[in-house]
């Protein structure tokens, strides 16, 4: 087959496939369009949850949410609220509560003790005065 | 220094300045892939028909195609469309045809009227001749494309696949190549066979 034929050849049946696209009917082509918009709609209802309309304020939410936790958790107030090495704070409670004589407890009660003395010798007269 | 609210305020007027941006960009892509779509239906429409000799059929793979593209690969360069509409829609032709092909099969094993598939959906109307006088031109030509269309059909799929792409849709021979997920080698050799076969089916006077 010559390369004149073989060109003759593909140029007629381009033509007459062509031919046959231009000549589908109406009914045939509204159809077609029909199908177009139903595939444009379809993968539009199913890619919703892609949409940045949905996601706009939810994602908005949500940013607002964790900066609020992250900036709660760095403040100081935040710090004093958590429990460190998985302590309780029932363990400061005790602490406070304990009776047993730490430093500190009997130093509060020893300043107590000469105040109290102090008011005492206030209150009366010096017998040897 | 800046309140936790300052920041709040700052980070809603960035996303809100993008927000219309972003959607203006996914409303362009839509608007491109459609005009896309409306581009090729017809030329996509026909040759699946060739390939299915049924309108419904070719409807049905040219819309699920359409569909296919559209979910999974609307967000890929639009130079890259026609060869992934292509090969979805040739893949959805092949499995038509399987399926067809399994249905033939079980049908010959099963009691009852014989049945062939391809025609149970013809509509008798279609053969009731037109009642405008036929222009013999338009008639040879139209006869020329129902022997093109016979022959195409009798070809394996691969040949009549890189004939109908590179001859019918005017790919060249990388795009081809992607569409139809081989080497450009292999299109050449696929089409030259084509053209050839054809030639030999159709004789001279074509």
């Amino acid at each position: 087959m010559s390369e004149q034929h073989r060109d003759a050849f593909e140029t007629r049946s381009r033509a007459l496939f062509q031919d046959s696209v231009d000549n589908l009917d109406f009914a045939m082509r509204s159809r077609l369009t029909q199908a177009r918009h139903a595939a444009i709609e379809a993968a539009g209802r199913r890619a919703w949850y892609l949409r940045w309309t949905i996601w706009t304020p939810a994602v908005g939410v949500t940013a607002a949410a964790v900066l609020g936790v992250a900036l709660w958790v760095g403040s100081p107030l935040g710090q004093h609220a958590t429990v460190a090495d998985g302590q309780s704070n029932f363990e400061d409670l005790e602490l406070v509560a304990s009776s047993e004589g730490s430093g500190d407890t009997m130093e509060m009660l020893q300043d107590d003790i000469d105040f109290y003395d102090f008011a005492d010798k206030a209150a009366s007269p010096d017998p040897a005065a | 220094m800046s309140t936790p609210m300052d920041t709040l305020n700052t980070a809603w007027m960035v996303w809100d300045s993008l927000a219309p941006a972003v959607k203006g960009a996914v409303l362009e892509y839509t608007r491109e892939l459609e005009k896309f779509l409306a581009e090729i239906e017809r030329r996509a429409f026909r040759m699946a028909q060739v390939a299915l000799r049924d309108s419904d059929d070719a409807l049905d793979v040219v819309q699920d195609a359409m569909i296919k593209l559209t979910r999974n690969y609307a967000s890929r360069p639009s130079a890259e469309w026609r060869p992934l509409f292509y090969r979805i829609l040739e893949n959805g032709i092949r499995d038509l045809q399987r399926r067809r092909t399994v249905r033939k099969r079980v049908m010959t094993w099963l009691p009852g009227p014989k049945e062939d598939p391809d025609n149970e959906a013809q509509d008798p109307l279609e053969n009731v001749a037109d009642a405008a006088p036929a222009i013999p031109e338009k008639l040879m030509q139209a006869e020329a494309m129902q022997r093109l269309e016979e022959s195409l059909r009798a070809l394996p799929a691969r040949q009549r696949e890189a004939f109908m792409l590179r001859n019918f849709e005017g790919m060249d021979v990388a795009e081809t190549a992607r569409a139809m997920a081989c080497s450009e080698g292999s299109v050449k050799t696929h089409y030259s066979r084509a053209v050839h076969a054809l030639r030999e089916q159709l004789g001279e006077v074509w």
